[in-house]
């Protein structure tokens, strides 16, 4: 078929149609002219020429209809009948409208919502290359699957590996940043100038690290991240080629990365090259372990081929240097994109799912109201069909109908979603991988038809099969109203209320679980008193803090000046912050009277470096012996405190005060400490977990090998007094009190320790809100759905009521009568929840905390709640039937 | 009118494009050309002629332009297009094919099988 005349075809039919018409008639009428020209040459009179002419044509009205059909776009000219008569009956009653759409909006809109994170997190590809053959590595010890490796240890790995198109090295190194602008402590990374090859990973602007930047000498260079860029430098592109301040050093910015760029575990800010081989570290076997690894797979390599032979070079180290490797009991192999995304796959996919179930409750719900609507519009309906409509014609319209909600509903959504986007984000736990490069994108618009589509089928579906089964003709002859097929038609409401009731009960079951994780956790005791504690991250720049003897210095030019602020009870430092993310620090240590059986046995504590008034400043409880005093000097013997927990694991047998120890947190041997003190456990990585062994030393006594680390992160926290000044008056002393003290030091935002504690709950509390409000709006919807479809029975027996009530009956029997029909209703309903929250139990294990997933109590509660919700709503439906009046009641007809 | 032999079906549009194929016609002309060319033979409903016209334009195979008729009425005259011709040609050869298989199948006598 030609293009060009279909075409033609169809925009005649609808732009062209009185044209057309004209023509049609002026063509016609020549046809019957020139016939009875012809009539009227073989004798006849011009009259009877031309009766005979029209009466040998035929109905000239039936033949331009004929020819109208011919013309080209006849399935979308009914299509658009069908829309206009769909929305004129939609006008006709707009509560129903107004409902439906809302609904849709909220459905699709949470869904998409939903989507949009997902798409964001999980979806999205990854910056890297083939991201499938990168592998993150970690070394195994006995105690924990995730550590570091050493320079050597990378080096030998890097040299030795045939299994990779290289390895690379990345450490964590938090900075200072000065330049002309105010200093400011950034979080970033070494790594090794092979990393950005490996990963396939390339500059915004400028370059990224080449192999160049690790030599020997080389010029001192820096990569920015793209939120740093954005953040600091407003996006100017003429950063590249400045010089910055990290840590007291000159280096010069060379790149940006761009915004797809992201490593498991880390914070990147900046970039600078690790430079393996200059490290002073590099042949020190001994040495600290604070490097990860990643690398590519070569293509034919198999990722257990991979961890075969890293394991026999480990195996081979451990051989040549058994007193170093004999913790490392193996590697831990993970590809890269599930080391990003793991731990926020099962709650981002719970609460996708919870979303399309309201989107689902909600599209069930508007299929039943479709359902009644479509029995009361089956004489109509049976008309149209008397006139000459197809049953297939009918179906359509019922689509369009649905079709014009699902629209209006999914834009409206999308709209909502889109303005919406801050307050989204807002809400969204910022630590979630990948989020800060949120984006509504093609793919979510995509996701958003599709999910109207679904909702138009959803919605319209049910009511189309209903017609497509009843007899139209019985419609039309029954003088009963709408009563052809409404036994089909309210069973099928019944079975749909009753998978509502089904989902609502999955959603509240889940939302009670999360409900009860949540409030056992948060009343876990973290181990310190988090009321009217202020903390500051800050870092010391490294040219003028070079010693101990400088920060020790710091620290006594700080703490008088703290001393002396009205607002501040106690203040002291502390290397890591309790429940600062992504910081470890530990150490190995021995009881010299209990040497290890084996040396992989060897034990480890978290390792924390104070002052003395941490304990008091945080809350941690004194629980034997004393706490650190200022005479713990340089000049004095080592000694440390330790937590309850180490005591009670290592000392099982005696006091562990004044019990010496060896502690392995220096490049050279293990040196002895002796126990001074006995504090409360403290929960330092996370409330889930329970509280590990610490340890804590006297910043005066800190080991040189450490000062490095001590200068990247070290932390202030003071107790206050909330009635002196309030919370904005504390901080702002606080900050002012570190600038007097040294300007050049980087000082972070202050935070309460009690946001740092809300923001270790802050992804539970996200899923707890969002499931919780899906639960209840998928609540509210099945009660709506149970009430329509018991006033819609009642409306449907008013006569049977009445008759009843005029013989006798008392209202309670009828009260009976539909609370019974409601009670099974809700019985199934329930009954089949539970069966399916049973058994997506085992999907939500991970995010349980202290109760099983299968808690009894939760799934008690909640269907309790849902069978009361349910029973108002059931009363509130009844109460309309007891106050029928029989008289009426019987007249209704 | 005895004489008049119905029409196949489907062979309308083909007798169409035949009369049109020998000179652009207007709908009544398109008639009479097929009353001639059969020999009177063929029965065609007069007002039925014009779906079949629309849909053949609709396709592509005919072209229209408004005129004057011989006898000086404004009247729409059908033209074959190029594809028109082709088509033409197309359902000849089939015509010409099934007619010939049709006739030899009942042309056969018994002592032929």
């Amino acid at each position: 078929m030609s293009l060009v005349a279909y075409f033609r075809s169809v925009s005649a039919r609808f732009f062209r149609r009185a044209k057309i018409d004209n023509e049609l008639e002026t063509e016609l009428t020549a046809h019957i002219q020139l016939h009875a020209d012809r009539l009227e040459r073989s004798g006849l009179d011009r009259a009877a020429a031309e009766r005979r002419a029209r009466i040998e044509f035929g109905s000239t009205e039936r033949f331009k209809e004929e020819c109208r059909e011919q013309l080209g776009g006849n399935f979308l000219d009914t299509l658009l009948q069908d829309v206009r008569f769909s929305l004129r009956t939609l006008r006709k009653s707009p509560a129903f409208f107004l409902v439906a759409v809302i609904t849709l909006a909220l459905g699709i809109g949470a869904t998409v919502a939903a989507f949009s994170v997902v798409n964001s997190v999980l979806l999205r590809p990854f910056g890297f290359s083939n991201s499938d053959k990168l592998l993150w590595l970690y070394s195994q010890r006995s105690d924990n699957p995730r550590t570091n490796f050493s320079l050597p240890e990378y080096c030998d790995y890097r040299d030795q590996n045939t299994s990779f198109d290289g390895l690379a090295a990345i450490a964590s190194f938090n900075p200072s940043l000065s330049d002309s602008g105010e200093p400011e402590r950034v979080q970033g990374v070494k790594m090794s100038a092979n990393a950005f090859s490996i990963l396939g990973i390339h500059p915004l602007i400028g370059r990224t690290l080449i192999a160049e930047d690790d030599k020997n000498g080389a010029e001192s260079v820096v990569l920015l991240s793209y939120g740093l860029w954005a953040r600091r430098y407003a996006k100017s592109p003429d950063v590249v080629g400045r010089s910055v301040n990290i840590n007291g050093e000159s280096r010069q910015i060379v790149g940006v990365l761009p915004s797809s760029f992201a490593l498991p575990n880390l914070d990147t800010d900046i970039v600078v090259p690790l430079q393996p081989e200059s490290d002073p570290r590099r042949n020190a076997r001994n040495s600290v372990n604070f490097l990860r690894m990643f690398g590519r797979l070569k293509p034919n390599v198999t990722v257990q081929q991979a961890h075969a032979e890293l394991d026999s070079i480990r195996q081979n180290l451990h051989r040549q240097y058994p007193d170093t490797y004999t913790g490392k009991i193996g590697l831990t192999i993970v590809p890269i994109t599930e080391e990003i995304v793991t731990n926020v796959r099962s709650v981002l996919l719970t609460i996708f799912c919870a979303a399309g179930a309201v989107l689902l409750v909600g599209c069930t719900n508007l299929a039943g109201i479709s359902l009644s609507r479509a029995g009361a519009r089956q004489r109509e309906l049976a008309v149209r069909t008397a006139l000459g409509a197809t049953r297939n014609r009918l179906v359509r319209l019922l689509l369009v109908e649905s079709a014009i909600l699902a629209i209006m509903g999914g834009s409206l959504g999308l709209i909502v979603e889109m303005l919406g986007e801050g307050a989204l984000l807002r809400l969204v736990p910022t630590d979630l991988p990948r989020i800060d490069t949120f984006a509504i994108d093609w793919k979510v618009f995509l996701f958003a038809s599709g999910m109207t589509l679904l909702a138009t089928f959803a919605c319209g579906l049910a009511p189309a099969w209903l017609l497509s089964r009843s007899d139209l003709r019985d419609a039309l002859v029954s003088s009963n109203r709408g009563s052809a097929g409404g036994g089909v038609q309210s069973k099928l409401r019944i079975w749909l209320v009753a998978g509502q009731i089904a989902l609502a009960l999955v959603l509240l079951a889940n939302a009670g679980l999360l409900f009860r994780s949540f409030f056992r956790l948060s009343s876990e005791q973290p181990g310190f008193d988090p009321t009217n504690v202020l903390t500051v991250r800050f870092s010391l720049p490294q040219v003028t803090y070079a010693d101990r003897a400088a920060i020790v210095q710091f620290y006594e030019k700080l703490q008088p000046r703290l001393a002396a602020l009205p607002g501040i009870q106690n203040a002291g430092l502390v290397s890591i912050l309790p429940l600062a993310p992504k910081s470890i620090s530990f150490v190995h240590f021995t009881r010299p009277d209990q040497p290890p059986s084996k040396p992989e046995n060897t034990p480890s504590t978290n390792y924390r470096i104070i002052t003395p008034d941490y304990f008091r400043a945080m809350g941690i409880p004194l629980m034997a012996g004393r706490y650190f005093s200022e005479e713990d000097n340089g000049d004095r013997p080592s000694v440390v405190i330790v937590s309850s927990v180490l005591a009670k694991n290592h000392f099982p047998d005696r006091s562990p005060i004044g019990q010496r120890i060896m502690i392995d947190d220096n490049d050279a041997e293990p040196r002895p400490v002796e126990i001074v003190g006995v504090v409360g456990p403290v929960k330092q990585s996370n409330l889930e977990t329970p509280a590990r062994p610490d340890m804590y030393l006297p910043l005066r006594q800190a080991h040189k090998d450490g000062v490095p680390f001590l200068r990247n992160s070290i932390y202030c926290v003071a107790r206050t007094n909330p009635e002196v000044g309030g919370v904005a008056y504390n901080v702002s002393q606080l900050r002012v009190a570190m600038r007097n003290v040294d300007p050049d030091v980087a000082v972070s935002n202050v935070r309460p320790m009690s946001e740092v504690l809300a923001a270790a709950l802050a992804s539970r509390r996200f899923s707890l809100l969002l499931i919780g409000s899906f639960a209840g709006a998928a609540l509210f919807l099945a009660a709506a759905g149970l009430y329509a479809v018991i006033s819609y029975g009642i409306q449907q027996r008013t006569r049977e009521i009445g008759v009843r009530l005029a013989l006798g009956a008392t209202r309670g029997r009828i009260f009976g009568m539909i609370f019974k029909e409601g009670a099974l209703l809700l019985g199934a309903g329930v009954a089949a929840g539970l069966v399916i929250a049973l058994m997506l139990a085992s999907f939500v294990a991970s995010q349980m905390y202290g109760i099983s997933e299968r808690d009894p109590f939760s799934f008690a509660v909640v269907s309790l709640l849902l069978a009361m919700i349910s029973l108002i709503a059931c009363w509130i439906a009844s109460r309309r039937a007891l106050n029928v009046d029989p008289i009426v009641a019987l007249r209704c007809e | 009118m005895s004489d008049e032999a119905e029409l196949l079906p489907g062979t309308l549009d083909m007798l169409i494009l035949k009369a049109v194929s020998l000179g652009p016609l207007h709908g009544y002309g398109v008639l009479l050309r097929i009353q001639q060319i059969s020999g009177d033979a063929l029965f065609i409903e007069q007002g039925a002629l014009y779906p079949a016209l629309f849909r053949l334009v609709r396709q592509g195979l005919l072209k229209t332009e408004w005129d004057r008729s011989e006898n000086n009425r404004r009247a729409k005259y059908y033209e074959l297009t190029a594809k028109g011709r082709k088509r033409l040609q197309e359902e000849t050869d089939w015509w010409n094919r099934s007619s010939k298989a049709v006739a030899a199948a009942l042309a056969a006598r018994p002592q032929e099988i």
